[in-house]
């Protein structure tokens, strides 16, 4: 489709952005002051982006819903960000990083973006380690890594099993420090809820004071969306309880594309469901597969206790399945041969949904110490939640929605398809195609902060003037009326029930029918019942609490009421796709081995959906993806 | 010297003053015990001691001086801080426990929760100490020119003053049981070899400091010692002093335990 | 299981606050504490009650948005355990629990358990930082830190700013935070140059801020979840006296 201009520069992959750079148009030094520029979100992506925009001279506004900036989900990672440095000297590069990523990713991500991702990968260990981030190192001071899924070589740095928040404390100390020289103003517990368009461009938006309930315009130049991921919409994640879709979505409803929004990530090793009360999934990091080894008992009856299930009784199914990778295989396929085990009747646990994920040898090999000091905090987490002690007996792990791939449509200046609205780090459709390799989200949402945005951001101003834009403008009222006419309407339901259970509902549709493995059956009724659960939802939900003040459910009210939206949305998406890929795994689409079996003849492409009403059914545009530079080939781990 | 002026004004800059002038004040107990601790030599001992004390006058002067800013510092500080640390919440728990792990004290009764009260306390025991033995207010005749030792002995055997030096000088220990240890921490003095030695300090110089001048009224009351076997204010350097009492406000008969040259020196 | 709820109620910031009690009567030895919460919650919309407000977001103790003191104690009985990490296996049928927030006049209640932090980003933003602009970082591994000095700096960079320090102590002191902060960047060579000038700016705002000074109670170390140790605040009172006195680097 011809409105998708990917705007990927000409050249050879390794100098496309280097040239790029070069041929970006500047703003003037005593200009920059004069522009004023939106970014909400204060993850990795927002606030490497508000802190370098700000040191080049922009105004900035920067908003969280959080209470603090600090708070950002960011700061839940815990294995490790990927930099292709090649410390180690195993053989890693620029190109073997930009290979792993595009392989890892089935496919379906734009080569160019790939390439500027791991070039500039080098830098970001650089800057954090400058900022005073306390990586990991070894006994000679220097710098250590660890192996993560997917990759053949040690390239990911880490900081013990908090790494996202390390980084994002790096990040929201630049920040910080933005903010004591009067260069971003951040206001936090502010939600936005919509975007305001003058002529066309992205030019405010509305947001909403949390603590006060006060419904605020703010005006700038340039709107950056940096507000992360969707997998809430599945109510059970690893993501906070307050990630959402609001702000991506109300921004696809005035005109951004929605790019594969079916393409979400299902974690591997979390810890499983254990009741109806609960109210998310706690993530066991991937890193942990360095040293334990996964397994269940061979024997479907086998109800011994794990640590009297002897070795020739176990069935450690990745390491048989995929002799060269064994535990490392990347996150779909480590998910999909749990689901695999489980569904035939071998899973563990009470509810037969878990498989081992033991530690046993490698405590043995390398002492408890050695492992304590590796991944003593994630073993402290397991135990607070589980009340087992993983040291002596081996996890249950079952995998659980972790990430969202999907995100909306931007080009390679990470600008959408509105002018002026950027969107980066994970809500955007992003580098990583149908599936991430570990240790990539953090390096993807830092590269577009730091390295990518400040330029494509200055580019896009360079022709523009630097007019104050005044927030009494019509597209102003316009869109602040809506807002408060939806916040009113859902206070005024006064139904009888809560808003949690109506998000609950969605959830298990969506687990059900849009989970792991996706059938066309299964998605066409997930459509019709999401449906009826928003309808529901519209007449029978119960909001307590006025508007004017601090209003919890209020709040979630708004966002389930988004997701249950949005949910048809990636529903939708997963049926028009055909083909298996990464995460995205349609039954009918496997081989005898069931592998998935893509379709590059047909789905080689991003698929981009534009919205058209609420009641019409959007457009599905698509942007081809072409490699030049690799070989398409089958994924194969084997 | 805006700096002195700003380091003074900001909480850690007065707790490090705190720290200093209650190592100051820990190095005067210190001294104070161990001229105190002649008492058990004998009396003669003791009076010597006194008497040559009292001599040197100059340093007399200057060690009562030092003595003076210390506490008037410590105390002023102690005042200060605990009003702001008290103003920082208004409105109080209605349950508190504490989280630490393996208290020997129950929190409820842990020294650092009363600081300000045993430093009150303290300083209550102080005036009348020095009514006691410096401004001689308290039973004026039957001190009159007396030996130091006889003088002790009957202030101590004083059932008012025997109670209040007990209560007084347990709770200086109760004071120090926390405040020695916080003192490195404030100070910065901390280092993982000695670690486990300055957590110890603190009690362990508390019950030296308690038991030891404890020790000084129960012996007074214990010992067959008659004070009054000596006639009175024949002495003459007695009367050097009365000149003394006036020409300079603060008497110098009181200076027989006043060896705190240590502290005026690093004033 | 069954538990006898007195909660801290106040309905915004400048409003008078209560307790109330609540029963609840399914609670389940698994939950979570939030996740009882949420109960109580469901249970009082269901009656058409205001849920009781509280903050929350990641749910597995890193981003230090929770955070209530739970029967005097911040964060509850469990020791380097935030309050969305507590389960309720700690109690006992039949248990009787206080909840109340955080209080500091440096942490006004904005509504029920729910308490304003922000003093603590300008403590932050006053000196918590290394000022070094994007892209101008020499290589990772030019300069090499002492593997030791590596560690006790993550140690004191583990901090998830969630107050309890603040509400543990009887001054109401943020010093083991600002220790925390203070002792990262002094023990990594990227924190050098500013390090006397961090150090006293940091601490003028947080006196500014209206927290209380530190008596060296050591209630904040127990009650931290992320096992912050005092041993920083002595090291922060080390880095104040060398800066204040040693150093020529002055407050403007
Ligand atoms: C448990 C867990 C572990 C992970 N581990 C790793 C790992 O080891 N390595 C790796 O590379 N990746 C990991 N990831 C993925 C990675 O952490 C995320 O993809 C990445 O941090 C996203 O960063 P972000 O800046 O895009 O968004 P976020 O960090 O999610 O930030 C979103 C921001 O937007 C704000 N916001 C959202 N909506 C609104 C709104 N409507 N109005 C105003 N503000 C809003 C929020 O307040 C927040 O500040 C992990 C993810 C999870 C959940
Ligand atoms: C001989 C007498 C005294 C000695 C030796 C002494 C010694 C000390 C010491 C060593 C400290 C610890 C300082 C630190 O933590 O750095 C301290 C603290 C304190 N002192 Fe004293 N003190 C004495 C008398 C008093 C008096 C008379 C008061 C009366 C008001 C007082 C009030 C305090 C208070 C309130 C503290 C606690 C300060 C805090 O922890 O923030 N002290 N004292
Ligand atoms: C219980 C045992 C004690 C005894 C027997 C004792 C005895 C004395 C004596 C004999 C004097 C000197 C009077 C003089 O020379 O005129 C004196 C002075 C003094 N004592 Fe004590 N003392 C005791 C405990 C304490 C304690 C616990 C403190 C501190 C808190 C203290 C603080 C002082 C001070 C400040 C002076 C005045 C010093 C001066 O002005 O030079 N004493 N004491
Ligand atoms: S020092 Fe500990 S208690 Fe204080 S804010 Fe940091 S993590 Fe919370
Ligand atoms: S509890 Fe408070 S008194 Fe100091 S040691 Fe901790 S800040
Ligand atoms: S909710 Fe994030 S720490 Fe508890």
């Amino acid at each position: 489709m011809s409105q998708l201009q990917s705007m990927v520069p000409d050249g050879p992959i390794s100098e496309k952005w280097t040239r790029h750079k070069n041929s970006l148009k500047l703003v003037a030094p005593n200009n920059k002051r004069k522009f004023n520029i939106i970014v909400v979100g204060t993850g990795l992506a927002g606030a490497s982006a508000a802190a370098s925009l700000a040191e080049m001279g922009y105004n900035v506004k920067a908003f969280c819903y959080q209470d603090s900036a600090r708070r950002a989900h960011s700061i839940a990672a815990q294995g490790g960000i990927n930099a292709a440095k090649n410390y180690p000297n195993d053989g890693d590069s620029v190109w073997r990083l930009f290979y792993d990523t595009v392989k890892g990713g089935d496919f379906r991500s734009r080569e160019a973006n790939v390439y500027r991702l791991a070039e500039v990968s080098a830098n970001i260990i650089d800057q954090c380690v400058a900022q005073g981030v306390p990586f990991a190192r070894d006994y000679g001071g220097l710098l250590a890594n660890r192996t993560f899924g997917g990759a053949q070589v040690s390239r990911t740095f880490y900081a013990r099993g908090q790494t996202g928040q390390q980084l994002l404390l790096g990040a929201y100390s630049a920040l910080m420090r933005q903010v004591n020289k009067g260069k971003v103003e951040v206001l936090s517990r502010r939600e936005m809820l919509d975007l305001v368009q003058v002529d066309g461009m992205a030019r405010g938006i509305i947001t909403r004071d949390l603590a006060t309930g006060e419904i605020e315009r703010h005006a700038a130049h340039a709107v950056l969306l940096c507000t992360g991921g969707y997998g809430n919409v599945y109510y059970l994640s690893t993501n906070a309880m307050g990630c959402n879709v609001t702000a991506a979505w109300r921004c696809y409803k005035r005109g951004a594309y929605f790019a594969n929004p079916c393409f979400t990530q299902i974690h591997p090793t979390c810890i499983p469901v254990h009741g109806t009360y609960q109210s998310k999934l706690t993530l066991m990091s991937e890193s942990l597969r360095n040293d334990g080894r996964v397994w269940v008992p061979k024997d479907k009856d086998d109800k011994r206790a794990p640590n009297e299930i002897p070795e020739s009784d176990r069935d450690y199914y990745l390491e048989r399945r995929y002799p060269a990778f064994g535990n490392m295989v990347p996150r779909d396929i480590a998910s999909r041969a749990a689901k695999e085990r489980c569904d035939h009747g071998y899973g563990v646990g009470e509810t037969g949904m878990s498989v081992y994920l033991d530690f046993s040898r490698a405590i043995k090999e390398q002492g408890r110490e050695a492992i304590e000091a590796k991944y003593g905090n994630l073993f402290h987490m397991y135990k607070k939640i589980t009340d087992e002690n993983p040291y002596e007996v081996p996890m249950k792990i079952y995998p659980a929605v972790h990430y969202t791939m999907g995100g909306l449509w931007v080009d390679y200046n990470l600008q959408s398809t509105i002018p002026g609205l950027f969107v980066l780090g994970e809500a955007n459709f992003s580098d990583h195609g149908a599936n991430r390799l570990g240790a990539s989200a953090l390096m993807q949402g830092l590269a577009d902060g730091y390295f990518v945005a400040p330029y494509t951001v200055g580019h896009h101003l360079a022709d523009k003037k630097p007019e104050t834009i005044d927030t009494t403008h019509a597209a102003f009222d316009d869109v602040e009326g809506q807002v408060r006419q939806k916040l009113s309407t859902l206070l005024d339901i006064q139904g009888s029930r809560s808003v949690d259970s109506f998000h609950r509902e969605l959830g298990a549709v969506m687990w059900d029918y849009c989970g792991m493995a996706r059938t066309e059956d299964g998605l066409k009724q997930a459509i019709d019942k999401i449906k009826d659960i928003r309808s529901n939802f519209w007449q029978d939900v119960r909001v307590t609490g006025q508007g004017e003040q601090l209003n919890m459910e209020l709040e979630k009210a708004g966002r389930v009421a988004d997701f249950l939206e949005f949910g048809e949305l990636l529903a939708r998406d997963a049926l028009a796709r055909e083909e298996s890929c990464g995460g995205h795994f349609r039954e009918e689409h496997q081989t005898e081995e069931n592998e998935s079996k893509r379709n590059d003849e047909q789905f080689q492409h991003v698929a981009a959906w534009e919205y058209h009403g609420d009641d019409a059914v959007p457009t599905r545009h698509t942007e081809e993806l072409i490699f030049d530079n690799v070989e398409v080939t089958t994924r194969s781990y084997k | 010297m805006n700096w002195v002026v700003n380091t003074l004004k900001s909480s850690v800059g007065k707790k490090l003053l705190m720290g200093m002038t209650g190592l100051l004040l820990c190095l005067f107990l210190v001294v104070h015990l161990a001229g105190n601790l002649l008492m058990y030599v004998g009396p003669e001992a003791y009076n010597n001691y006194a008497h040559t004390l009292h001599s040197q006058e100059w340093f007399v002067m200057m060690a009562e001086t030092g003595l003076l800013v210390l506490f008037a510092l410590h105390i002023w500080l102690g005042l200060e801080t605990s009003r702001e640390n008290r103003s920082a919440r208004s409105q109080r728990y209605r349950v508190k426990r504490s989280k630490i792990p393996g208290r020997k004290i129950p929190f409820n009764v842990s020294p650092e929760n009363y600081m300000l009260m045993t430093g009150v306390i303290v300083l209550a025991f102080l005036l009348i100490h020095l009514g006691d033995f410096t401004f001689n207010l308290t039973m004026p005749e039957e001190l009159e020119g007396r030996e130091p030792f006889d003088k002790a002995m009957i202030i101590m055997r004083h059932p008012v003053s025997f109670v209040s030096y007990l209560v007084g000088v347990i709770l200086l220990g109760w004071h120090l049981a926390h405040g020695v240890t916080s003192m490195f921490q404030t100070l910065g003095l901390r280092h993982p070899k000695y670690d486990g030695l300055t957590q110890k300090a603190g009690p362990v110089f508390a019950l030296i400091i308690a038991v030891g001048f404890a020790s000084f009224p129960i012996y007074a009351v214990l010992t067959p010692y008659d004070p009054y076997a000596a006639p009175a204010a024949e002495e003459s350097h007695g009367d050097e002093h009365s000149h003394q009492e006036e020409a300079f406000v603060v008497p110098s008969n009181i200076t027989t335990c006043n060896l705190a040259s240590p502290a005026a020196d690093l004033i | 299981m069954k538990i006898k709820l007195h909660i801290w109620r106040q309905s915004g910031r400048d409003a008078q606050g209560e307790f109330k009690t609540y029963e609840l009567g399914n609670v389940s030895p698994h939950m979570s504490f939030l996740e009882m919460l949420d109960v109580l919650n469901e249970q009082l919309i269901a009656d058409k009650e205001e849920p009781v407000a509280f903050d929350h977001d990641c749910r597995e103790g890193i981003c230090g948005s929770c955070g209530v003191v739970i029967n005097g104690q911040p964060h509850g009985p469990d020791l380097e355990t935030t309050t969305c990490q507590l389960h309720m296996r700690r109690f006992k049928d039949g248990a009787e629990i206080y909840i109340e927030p955080w209080r500091a006049d440096s942490f006004p209640v904005l509504k029920d358990l729910v308490v304003d932090r922000t003093s603590f980003d300008r403590i932050q933003q006053a000196g918590g930082f290394v000022s070094v602009n994007t892209g101008n970082a020499p290589d990772a591994n030019s300069t090499a830190v002492p593997k030791r000095d590596a560690d006790l700096a993550f140690d004191a960079a583990t901090c998830i700013g969630c107050g309890a320090c603040v509400a543990a102590c009887k001054n109401a002191s943020a010093m083991l935070f600002v220790s925390a902060k203070v002792s990262q960047y002094a023990l990594l060579p990227q924190g050098g140059p500013e390090r006397p000038i961090r150090v006293q700016k940091m601490i003028a705002q947080m006196d500014k801020e209206g927290f209380g000074g530190c008596s060296n109670t050591n209630e904040c170390e127990a009650a931290c979840p992320a096992g912050i140790s005092v041993k920083n605040i002595a090291r922060l009172n080390r880095e104040f006296i060398s800066a204040s006195v040693a150093s020529d680097e002055k407050m403007e």
